[in-house]
């Protein structure tokens, strides 16, 4: 009996002092999907956030913000802390973790969360208890749209993202003679595609350039047999799909089993980025084209990339990619915000992330800088055009950064 | 149209392990997909670790499914069999558990990204006729799972399939002329599994591989099960066929996404008409 008294006061002890230390990190509430078909996203989100973390709390030199570790100096040096809750990409179950972040778990600030159905209802619970919440890769542009005053996002969204698809149209078209005549819009039935498809439509009717399919389908489905058929039947110059990675390998497959080689597929990113994707599709992803806010072959104008890449890649064994470069510049602004804030407090830290203005060379993207508007969306984040090149990504877009020539085949 | 007809083999060759179970114990095997999932894996592991081509896997994926099958009956089913109070619900909770345990498992094991079989004999093949374009592995799944109908028709005919019969008639009195409930219980959840062991195989073929696979066929073999009329092998044959076409019809005519509507409208039609399911007689 008396051992056990002794065991209970002892962790009790225990619990006290872990307590005691945890009060001087300053807790970020980290929300993915952990389990369900997006599962490999939360955990290389999960992978690249520590990187983040380890990069500001630690002990290293990378020519960055932040870069130079050691904590936040104007909070003491104070570490950050991600606490990560699994949302399974269900907004309902968003909803419920994002609160319990706030109200149990006594985070200053929540970050996410790969599918923009789950922001949509993240951002509203954040914005009523007033915690600012960062969406690192969300890309909806309806997000920022809804009046919301805690909700900042880093990233382009799709309709930055699609702006520059139909640019680089447009100068592809100038530079070879070939121009996009038609195409064919391919994407899932959420938020993510929705809103994607709709910025492509008008885009392409502003650009005179006709759409000859729209096809919305179910995502996780058993087969897309039916829906590539479509897009065999469409024939467009270009199949613009916007698509996790379930579907996105479904869809490359199956339009090479109808016997249909597409002229140029240009991805809004998603499930066309993952290493999943190529591995699975080997040859058959040659060719494909992704918008990207990250380029991983930038590291002339971006020093700090080897560094970081290869911290991440010491977590994950992979490369950072389109969505890990964003989250992980994500963590970044926001510690830098906190500190800058030198406060908790979550006003303070609004307040701070709303004066941000940091340059594009002290980030790893490719970008012009980080500037919120009124509505927290960042305008100065410029994205890119990447192209898969021996199963890797290669920036294509602008032609003054690209570091490969676009491979064109439309029109021939 | 032959995407369709393909698929919906496959659909088909995953109902009728489940319809099997179903029909003989009244249990629904909410933990179903999870085992279709399990033979993709196993499926795919093998293939990356020996090199063999998916389609000599077939006989040996099938029997690690029918063992596991057997084994899930034993440990789990039949202790659920014998709960006095609530059995049902009891049954439920069991499948269900093991549902997400096995999906649990897999995402530990192997990790939650996508994997596939990326070379076999028949990947990335497709026979051209006249326009029409046929995908071998689908060709070969449907094939194959006409086969496994064939198979599991003949062994409901042998004294083995009466006896199956007789026990899902009336549990308590087979045990009058000797049949072990036990035993035939057993080898039921084992042919269900086994056949769903089939179409892991084959599906692997074609598919990606991760640990929530299983939901998105599932919830098909569901619909399968209850439109073809439980426990009926023909019926989950006809019920598999008419969901594939239905599904690309409504793609073709209404809207990709709203394929599922469409399978559920059919399913809802014929509740209303004939709740027992095309060929039930339960």
């Amino acid at each position: 009996m008396q051992r056990l008294a002794y065991a209970i006061a002892a962790l009790v002890l225990a619990l006290g002092i872990g307590s005691a230390r945890a009060a001087d990190d300053v807790l970020i509430g980290a929300l993915y999907p952990m389990t369900g078909p997006n599962a490999q996203v939360g955990a290389d989100a999960k992978a690249a956030m520590e990187t983040a973390a380890d990069i500001i709390n630690g002990n290293h030199d990378i020519p960055m913000l932040m870069g130079k570790g050691g904590g936040l100096d104007k909070l003491g040096g104070a570490h950050i802390r991600l606490i990560f809750a699994d949302h399974q990409g269900d907004p309902q179950k968003a909803r419920a973790e994002a609160e319990r972040l706030i109200t149990q778990e006594h985070v200053v600030a929540l970050i996410g969360s790969y599918q923009s159905a789950t922001a949509a209802t993240i951002s509203q619970v954040a914005d009523r208890y007033q915690v600012p919440y960062m969406s690192a890769d969300n890309s909806s542009p309806s997000l920022n749209q809804r009046g919301l005053k805690w909700f900042f996002r880093t990233s382009p969204h799709d309709i930055m993202f699609t702006q520059a698809m139909f640019d680089f149209f447009r100068d592809i078209g100038a530079k070879t003679g070939r121009k996009v005549q038609s195409v064919a819009l391919f994407h899932e039935d959420t938020i993510f595609g929705t809103d994607s498809s709709n910025a492509q439509k008008q885009m392409a009717e502003t650009a005179g350039i006709k759409v000859a399919a729209d096809i919305r389908y179910r995502g996780n489905s058993p087969s897309l047999s039916a829906e590539v058929e479509q897009l065999k039947a469409a024939n467009a110059d270009v199949i613009m799909p916007s698509s996790y990675t379930s579907d996105a390998i479904l869809m490359v497959r199956g339009l090479h089993d109808v016997g249909y080689a597409p002229k140029a597929i240009m991805a809004q990113s998603a499930g066309f980025v993952e290493q999943a994707f190529i591995d699975a599709v080997g040859p058959l992803a040659e060719g494909v084209m992704s918008r990207s806010a990250f380029a991983l072959d930038a590291s002339k104008a971006r020093p700090a990339i080897p560094a970081v890449d290869a911290l991440y890649k010491a977590r994950n064994n992979k490369d950072l990619n389109d969505n890990t470069g964003r989250e992980i510049i994500a963590v970044i602004v926001l510690a830098d915000a906190i500190n800058r804030a030198g406060s908790t407090d979550e006003e303070k830290i609004r307040q701070a992330l709303v004066a941000t203005d940091i340059p594009g060379d002290q980030t790893i993207m490719p970008w012009k800088g980080i500037k919120f508007d009124s509505t927290g969306q960042n305008i100065e984040a410029t994205p890119v055009i990447q192209q898969i090149k021996g199963g890797v990504y290669h920036t294509i877009y602008p032609f003054d950064v690209a570091v490969e020539p676009a491979v064109w085949n439309v029109g021939k | 149209m032959v995407g369709g007809l393909l698929m919906g083999l496959i659909y088909a060759l995953v109902a009728a392990g489940l319809s099997l179970i179903f029909g003989l114990m009244d249990v629904v095997n909410f933990a179903h997909g999870e085992l279709l999932m399990l033979a993709m894996y196993a499926t795919y592991v093998i293939w990356l670790v020996t090199g063999l081509d998916p389609l000599l896997l077939l006989v040996p994926v099938a029997l690690l499914l029918f063992a596991l099958g057997v084994a899930i009956y034993h440990l789990l089913m039949a202790r659920a069999l014998s709960v006095r109070f609530n059995r049902g619900m009891v049954q439920i909770f069991v499948t269900f558990g093991l549902a997400i345990l096995l999906r649990g498992a897999a995402q530990f094991t192997f990790g939650s990204d996508f994997k596939s079989v990326s070379k076999s004999w028949l990947s990335g093949k497709t026979i051209d006729l006249a326009g029409v374009y046929i995908p071998l592995p689908q060709l070969a799944a449907g094939v194959v799972s006409l086969f496994a109908f064939a198979l599991l028709l003949l062994i409901s005919r042998t004294e083995f399939g009466h006896a199956l019969e007789a026990t899902r008639e009336d549990r308590d009195a087979v045990a009058l002329i000797g049949i072990d409930r036990n035993r035939i219980f057993a080898m039921g959840w084992g042919l269900g599994a086994g056949a769903v062991g089939i179409a892991g195989v084959m599906l692997a073929t074609f598919y990606y591989v991760s640990p929530s696979v299983g939901a998105n066929f599932a919830l098909i073999a569901y619909v399968t099960v209850a439109l073809g009329g439980f426990g009926s092998l023909i019926g989950a044959l006809v019920a598999g066929l008419l969901i594939g076409q239905v599904e690309a019809l409504t793609a073709l005519l209404i809207e990709p996404s709203l394929k599922q509507v469409g399978m559920f409208a059919i399913y809802l039609l014929v509740l209303m008409f004939r709740p027992r399911g095309l060929f039930g007689t339960l």
